[in-house]
């Protein structure tokens, strides 16, 4: 991967009236990289975006795209692509004016207009659906063709705020994995807002987990869900099991690192409490004296075990943080 | 055979529980209009059918100019208030001050105030010896507002009259377009004026028509302000019905009222046409 800068946001604060907000935020994003940012709502991760956008000014701090401020400039300056969460689409205009919108403002002539829209339309798998009113097509092609406008500006960074949250599970997969490959094939850089901790594993190069409007950790979604910086970050990815041995500091054991043995002589010994067989793996939740630990066990392990039975527990990998 | 009795019993039903509102309707609306609709074909010496009355009215120079001046009323009404309730929509919409949220709470209250009220009131101080002038005289200069007894002042209370409701209907309106539609225009490159004139007023335009046939319609017919405050020659329609009715010619006012009637009538269809055609974008599609 290219290793410019093309997003920097320095120091960046950005408070509401009633003192919620983001501060002191500093990211980089490289070329060509989607940085997710991720967090439960509230967190600032939209604010973020919303201030690379143009939409919220503030308060201090820069934000610089190819090493040029862009904070005084208002969102149609902006070098940047937003897509919205829903409702992205101009309802009052086809398809083909949706897309067509914003390249006439740019006095593209008209057959090159055509030409962009045509290809645009077939990066995102809508070849035909130029006459289409929004209200004519189901959530999941809206969000394609908000996709390929915002794409046809020919963004520096693309930023997507939540655009799959209101699309169901299976289009949302679907939508994440043509998202990536459009990404790849045309080296652009994205932001990518999420709540979801599955898509921006799924997603990223790189994570920024947030929580009440700061950075608790920047990484790739392998450095975030095996080396969490802190306990937040470890409970917010993945499952995770937490137990205080000692007064004060909490071990943390994701379930797939336990090993289920019959009889005691463990890490942590305890009672099964219940098996639940979840497709190609299966959870077990284990009655200890220091709480219930889930672990996750292959189809076939599992069989050998009935509830109430005594077994023993073997951590793998562990990680602790103190209070 | 018993499903048709049935469906029988349940129509007999429907229709006696809509009698006595049919019944009420038939009696003082639809008689009425069908008698006054009669009587302005009638000549009321004779008794014969005539046209004479209608002949007049579009004919005679004096009587025709109330029409016209009637007419020019209701639609510089209509503009005035549209303009400045579309302006004030927009800020009471897009601007999150407190000066916006009060007018916002606010700018529906002159609506509770009987119209003969706000007349009065705005009459004493708008009048030439009124509240603006004695504030002027303060100062030495005999200013005049020159706002009564003339078409000025019979448009400025109009709009007062209307500004609230046509607010209130453009506001609904524009509360219906999503900011991210706003904002994706701005982020593709919209200045505000464009984002103005292509996405908020074609997304708003079917409400503002609504907006202008309503103040149109009550306009046209209006009598209270004229009356008071209007001049004495052209007379808007409704006064020019009451002088023509106070004179007893019954035949001759029953023919203004139908005028009345045809110009709502006109209204009336501009709405149901806007309000009823679908234009494909407005339809609800399955998602």
């Amino acid at each position: 991967m290219d290793e410019t800068i093309k997003l920097e946001i320095r120091n960046m604060t950005k408070l509401y009236k009633n003192g919620d907000g983001v501060k002191n935020i500093n990211l980089k994003v490289r070329k060509g990289e989607l940085m997710t940012l991720l967090g439960p709502s509230g967190c600032g991760k939209t604010t973020i975006l919303r201030t690379i956008g143009g939409f919220l000014q503030c308060n201090a701090g820069e934000i610089l795209i190819d090493g040029k401020n862009i904070v005084a400039m208002p969102p149609e300056k902006r070098p940047t692509a937003m897509v919205f969460q829903s409702y992205n689409l101009w309802p009052h205009m086809t398809v083909y004016d949706n897309l067509a919108f914003g390249l006439k403002l740019r006095k593209i002539p008209k057959p090159e207009i055509a030409e962009r829209i045509a290809d645009a339309l077939k990066l995102v798998k809508m070849e035909g659906m130029e006459k289409k009113y929004p209200n004519q097509m189901s959530g999941g092609q809206q969000q394609r063709v908000a996709i390929a406008r915002s794409l046809l500006l020919k963004p520096e960074v693309l930023l997507l705020d939540e655009p799959f949250s209101a699309l169901d599970a299976k289009i949302r997969m679907q939508m994440r994995e043509e998202l990536r490959k459009i990404q790849t094939d045309l080296d652009i850089t994205v932001v990518f807002v999420t709540h979801d901790q599955e898509e921006a594993m799924a997603l990223s190069d790189v994570t920024v987990v947030m929580n009440k409007g700061s950075v608790e950790q920047i990484g790739s979604p392998y450095e975030i869900y095996h080396h969490p910086a802190s306990r937040y970050v470890a409970d917010f990815i993945g499952e995770m099991n937490f137990i205080e041995a000692k007064l004060g500091v909490h071990t943390a054991i994701r379930p797939e690192n336990i090993t289920v043995r019959k009889g005691p002589g463990g890490d942590l010994d305890g009672t099964v409490r219940n098996i639940m067989m979840l497709g190609h793996y299966t959870e077990m939740i284990v009655d200890t004296e220091l709480g219930l630990i889930k672990a996750f066990l292959s189809g076939g392990e599992a069989e050998e075990f009935v509830r109430g039975e005594a077994v023993s527990l073997y951590f793998s990998e562990t990680k602790e943080f103190s209070e | 055979m018993g499903q048709a009795k049935e469906t029988w019993k349940k129509t007999l039903l429907i229709v006696a529980m809509l009698a006595p509102a049919l019944l009420i309707t038939i009696g003082i609306v639809i008689y009425p209009i069908i008698n006054t609709v009669i009587n302005s074909f009638v000549d009321a010496e004779t008794g014969a059918p005539t046209l004479r009355y209608y002949t007049y009215l579009f004919t005679d120079e004096l009587a025709r100019d109330h029409i016209v001046y009637t007419l020019w009323i209701a639609v510089l009404t209509v503009a005035i208030s549209m303009i400045l309730a579309y302006l004030l929509a927009l800020y009471l919409r897009f601007s999150d001050t407190k000066i916006s949220k009060t007018i916002g709470t606010l700018y529906l209250l002159p609506r509770f105030i009987p119209n003969l009220v706000t007349i009065y009131a705005v009459m004493t101080i708008v009048r030439d010896s009124g509240l603006i002038n004695r504030i002027f005289m303060a100062f030495g200069v005999n200013f005049k507002p020159g706002l009564l007894f003339n078409s000025k002042g019979v448009i400025m209370m109009n709009v007062i009259f209307n500004i609230p409701f046509a607010t209130m209907i453009i506001v609904a309106a524009l509360s219906g377009i999503s900011e991210s539609i706003v904002e994706s225009a701005r982020d593709v490159g919209a200045s505000r004026f464009r984002v103005f004139f292509q996405m908020i007023l074609p997304l708003s335009f079917k409400d503002v028509m609504i907006a202008m046939v309503f103040i149109f319609m009550s306009n046209i017919s209006s009598f209270t302000t004229p009356y008071l405050i209007g001049r004495n020659h052209p007379l808007l329609l409704g006064v020019y019905l009451r002088k023509t009715f106070a004179n007893r010619e019954y035949n001759l006012a029953a023919a203004i009222s139908v005028v009345i009637f045809l110009f709502s009538a006109v209204s009336a269809f501009v709405y149901l046409y806007t309000n009823l055609k679908e234009k494909d974008w407005e339809s609800r599609a399955p998602q």
